[in-house]
This record gives C-alpha cells, structure tokens and sequence, in this order.
C-alpha cells in the first residue's frame, strides 16, 4: 500500500516541479497572467495524453520494437529538455520588462509563440510521469480485491495529496524569499531537471547503439554513491547523477551546461 | 488500415526474432514484488538478450539505470532488452513499482 503512495508522490512531484514552478512565476508577474490558461491546459492535455500513452504502454508495447519504444522516449526527453532551457532563457529574458512590452504590443508575438511551447512542455512533463502513474495504478487496482481497493484509494490520495502539499510548499517559498532568489533557486533546478532529461534521452540512444559511448562506463562510483535507491536515485532522477556515465553522454551533459550558463549570461545582459 | 499495421508488426517483430536469434539470451521473471534470478553472468563483449516476464498480477517497471534499460510491463506480459556489449561491470536491476526486487547482472 506504501508503494502506491510513494509512487504517486513521485510521479506526481516531478511533473509538480515543472508546472509548480511555471505557475509560480506566471502568478507572480502580472504580464505572464495570459500564460496560465495555456499552463493548465497543458496539464489537462497530459492528463489526457498520459490515459493514451498508458494503454499504448499496456498494449503497443508487445508489438512495437524495443528500439521504435526507446526511439519514442529518447525523442520525448530531448524535446522537453530543449524546451525547459529555451522557457529558462526566456524569462530571464523577458521577465522584467514583459509587462511593459505587452502593453506597448511589442511582445504580444513572442509571448503568444511562448505559451504555446510552455503549453507543449507541460503537456509532455505530465503525459510523462502520468503515463507511468497510470499504467501502475491500473494494474494495480485491478488485481486488488473488495476492502484492499478501499486502501488502494487511499494510499493513491494522500500520495497526491503529498505531492499537492510540496507544490504548496513550492508556492508558500515564493512569498517568504525574495523574488530574486526564488527566480534564481527555480532556474537551478529547472535546469537540473533539463540535464536529467538529456542524460535520461541520450542513454538511450547510446543503449540501442545510436550514439557511441566512447568509454563506457568511464568511472564507477557506485561504491560511494548508488544510483539505484536512495539519495543516489533521487539525484539520477531530478539532476541526472550516474554512477558509470558514458563519456560521451557526460561531454553532453558537460557542453549542456555550459551553453545554459553562456546563454543566460547573454540573456541577463 | 488495421491488417497493413498488424502485418507490419508482424514482419518488424521477424526480423528483430532473426536478428536476435543468435544472441544469448538470459530471462528474468518478476512477480509482485520479487524478482529472480538475483544474480546473472553475462560474457563481456558479445550482445545478449534479457527476456523478461512479469508473472504477477500488478504491472512491474523494469529498471536498470546503469544498463540503461526502463522498461515497463503489464501483469502477463514478456518482453525483451536487448544489451550491447560492454565491459566487465556490474549492473544492479530492479522492478521500480517494487523497489525491493533487485538483481545484479555481472559482465565479466
């Protein structure tokens, strides 16, 4: 029962993390109010796309290649971490001066453009882990029998409620820190979450021999930190921590972060 | 529309049977929360399968982040991975709706 709601919370929180983070930011500046409508109709949009992709998962999966799945999820990752890093870039371009330049129509285009990418990224972050969440809860209720699924049921609410309570606490730490620090703490780990979802869409690519791994695995530090349980997986999960890195999945992630920090320097500028 | 999608799985499910026809092939079996073998050795070099069912009546995730490998089954279903050669390591595997099922897969 524990395991239905820690896997709600889980899945719940980092699709949470992305769209908790948005809201906060298109709450806190009156011209990024138009963005919310285009926020939760990503969210309902990956509602709905998770229900399809989970009986894709159920049922396709057997049929489809085991390279056209790992095709699939590679391409989905990548996507959504170019549009993490290019919504970052964005705001920090535009943050402070977008009010004024919506008021003067300057920015009416680039924002309208920008709603629908930010629509597009929630739209796969939630589709993402509510796919998964779907597919687990599915399978998982229909073995339950008579007074377990009352269980069931509630395990899967307080494991969302969980989550809802960390979007909550994202929220509340808006409004004691200052705006300057919570805008640069969130793009942090925004970016965090975008190098996640490159290693996670490179990995795949190097396991079906697409990319070449060069040397791999260049190191093995699993000794000192296991990357699958604990604080090891939490950190493979949100920050991309591998324990034996491919070295050209690791030159990416290195080149990733590199460009992220020139381009928001340029941006800030 | 549906037959021409049918028969084309058919045919892609063929061609990578014949492809993989030759490699080894190791099976797992997960069931609501356990998982076995826990221990696998696999030669270093050579591409080999992993074919693995899910016996239970709840779905499993199988996992393995330095394998690379994510790969999410329903209850009854099997299904397979397909690992390329790599060099001596040890990989641990593990169902992720379950996460005290674990395995270890030692290339050597």
């Amino acid at each position: 029962m524990e395991q239905v709601l820690f896997i709600v919370w889980r899945e719940s929180v980092e699709a949470l993390l992305v769209v908790g983070i948005l809201y906060a930011w298109l709450r806190a500046n009156p011209a990024g109010r138009p963005g919310l409508r285009y926020l939760w109709g990503g969210v309902a949009a990956g509602l709905a796309l998770s229900g399809v992709l989970a009986l894709l998962i159920l049922g396709v999966a057997t049929f489809l290649s085991d390279d056209g799945q790992q095709y699939f999820q590679a391409g989905m990752s990548l996507v959504a971490a170019a549009l993490i890093v290019q919504m970052v870039y964005w705001m920090r371009r535009h943050g402070r001066t977008l009010k004024r330049e919506l008021e003067s129509g300057l920015a009416y285009n680039v924002a309208r453009a920008n709603w629908w990418r930010l629509f597009l990224l929630v739209t796969i972050a939630v589709a993402r882990e509510g796919s998964e969440t779907v597919v687990f809860l599915y399978g998982t209720i229909a073995t339950a029998q008579g007074g377990e699924l009352l269980h069931y049921a509630m395990a899967g609410t307080v494991g969302l409620a969980a989550a809802f309570g960390t979007f909550w606490l994202l929220q509340l730490s808006s409004r004691f820190v200052t705006w300057r620090l919570f805008f640069r703490v969130t793009e942090v780990l925004l970016l965090l979450l975008a190098g996640s979802l490159l290693v996670g869409g490179l990995e795949k690519l190097v396991s079906i021999g697409t990319l070449p791994g060069l040397v791999d695995p260049l190191w093995n530090s699993s000794a000192l930190l296991d990357d699958s349980g604990g604080l090891g997986k939490l950190l493979a999960d949100f920050a991309g921590y591998r324990a034996q890195p491919a070295l050209s999945v690791l030159l990416a992630w290195l080149v990733f972060w590199a460009a992220s920090v020139s381009l928001l320097r340029r941006a800030a500028r | 529309m549906a037959r021409s999608g049918a028969l084309a799985a058919v045919l892609l499910l063929s061609a990578v049977g014949a492809r993989a026809a030759d490699m080894p092939v190791f099976k797992i079996t997960i069931r609501d929360g356990t998982i076995s073998p826990t221990r696998i050795e696999a030669p270093a070099g050579t591409r080999f399968k992993l074919e693995i069912t899910n016996a239970g009546k709840s779905p499993a995730e199988f996992e393995s982040i330095s394998l690379r490998k994510e790969k999410v089954l329903g209850p009854g279903v099997t299904s397979f991975v397909v690992v390329n050669p790599t060099s001596p390591a040890q990989h641990v595997y593990f169902d992720d709706f379950h996460p005290q099922a674990k395995g270890v897969l030692v290339i050597k």
